[in-house]
């Protein structure tokens, strides 16, 4: 870990510690410092913004509610992944049976320059990676995601994921072997 | 010949430099692992070039007011957590375990006072008089005297009223009336005395 890693990390543990002795704003402030990457993890698990949006504030909200078992072993940010990671699966699954996987937001921002039909095969291509990760299984799904996405290292994932770092390799190796014959297949 | 495990092959495309020289050796030798490591690199490479689209940069402060509007309502409160942060500092803890001693006390009291009456009332002469005497020798009338109201006067000096409500120990609305309503005739007439007299010791 870093310097600036391990300075964020003891502010985190103080803006819990000032948010459990009753201090909303120090919430506030960690919600300001994570929702970016809850934000991204929950839209890889969704696949579109309005779900994504809709997993991130539960994220942050059952985290308020349990902010007194975080007990500062860990980072606050690997806690909230366990978090997110949990409520995505439990989400996703009663949630892909009622819409389309991986229609992308209209809040999205394109470059003005580029020409329609290279955005959409890239849209496409996208589209198509999405849904081949949405039919992993969930461990594996997890595990390429906080590893791919996220860039974790493999011992952070395995805190985060409650398994081994030999599961999580396990995991993520399957995971990229599925992936490739989902893709060739598909392709 | 061996080929190379799961985890070396991961190895193999995340962290070439650290595989060791002879799982290295043999990946340069062997085409079947080596296309195998080439194939899990290219899956990566794909993958990781799929981007989440950025939202609207006015999203994130809508989202943040979002969450801080949603902990803030009634329904979603982690007070037992809040709790739990207000009991660790010395003053609440001192505030809360002086309202919990004046809580006994007054209990002790009230029973000795006011409560025993009603079963004297109840029960044949010959029985108020044993009642009498078995009593405990609690002046009700002379608190000053008594060690226990003593201690409960120590523990509550210095406390404010704002760190007791803080510490969330506050009568809920219409509890008093509900306890009034409760007493009979001369146990409303007791609580008047001894309330009468608390306020003409303190000069109100």
């Amino acid at each position: 870990m870093t310097a600036a890693a391990a300075a964020a990390t003891e502010d985190d543990r103080a803006l819990v510690r000032a948010a459990l002795d009753g201090h909303r704003e120090a919430f506030d402030e960690l919600v300001r410092r994570h929702q970016r990457h809850v934000y991204q993890l929950c839209y890889r698990f969704a696949g579109n913004h309005e779900d994504a949006s809709d997993f991130a504030q539960d994220v942050f909200i059952r985290a308020y509610k349990g902010l007194r078992s975080f007990k500062g072993q860990s980072a606050f940010s690997t806690w909230l992944y366990r978090i997110g990671v949990n409520v995505c699966l439990n989400q996703v699954a009663s949630r892909n049976a009622r819409r389309t996987f991986g229609f992308a937001h209209v809040d999205r921002i394109e470059a003005p320059a580029e020409r329609a039909d290279t955005v959409l095969l890239r849209d496409e291509r996208a589209t198509h990676v999405r849904a081949a990760i949405a039919r992993l299984p969930k461990k594996q799904r997890a595990a390429l995601i906080l590893r791919i996405y996220h860039e974790l290292p493999h011992d952070q994932i395995a805190e985060i994921l409650g398994s081994s770092v030999g599961a999580v390799k396990a995991n993520f190796f399957h995971a990229l072997a599925n992936l490739k014959n989902l893709l060739q297949g598909g392709s | 010949m061996k080929h190379l495990t799961r985890a070396e092959l991961l190895d193999a495309i995340e962290v070439p430099a650290q595989l060791p020289a002879v799982q290295a050796e043999h990946l340069r030798q062997c085409a079947r692992c080596r296309s195998e490591a080439d194939a899990l690199g290219a899956i990566v490479t794909r993958a990781a070039g799929e981007r989440v689209p950025e939202p609207s940069p006015l999203f994130w402060d809508h989202f943040s007011a979002r969450v801080a509007e949603a902990v803030r309502s009634d329904s979603i409160s982690p007070e037992s957590a809040a709790w739990f942060g207000r009991l660790r500092r010395p003053l609440t803890t001192w505030a809360v375990a002086g309202a919990a001693t004046v809580l006994v006390i007054l209990s002790v009291v009230w029973r000795a006072t006011v409560h025993a009456p009603t079963v004297r009332r109840a029960a044949p002469p010959v029985v108020i008089a044993r009642s009498t005497v078995a009593l405990p020798p609690i002046v009700a009338d002379n608190v000053d005297a008594d060690e226990r109201w003593a201690v409960v006067r120590v523990a509550a000096e210095d406390l404010a009223w704002e760190d007791v409500q803080e510490a969330g120990i506050a009568a809920s609305p219409g509890a008093a009336e509900d306890v009034a309503l409760r007493l009979t005739a001369d146990e409303r007439s007791e609580l008047a005395r001894l309330l009468d007299q608390e306020l003409k010791r303190n000069g109100v």
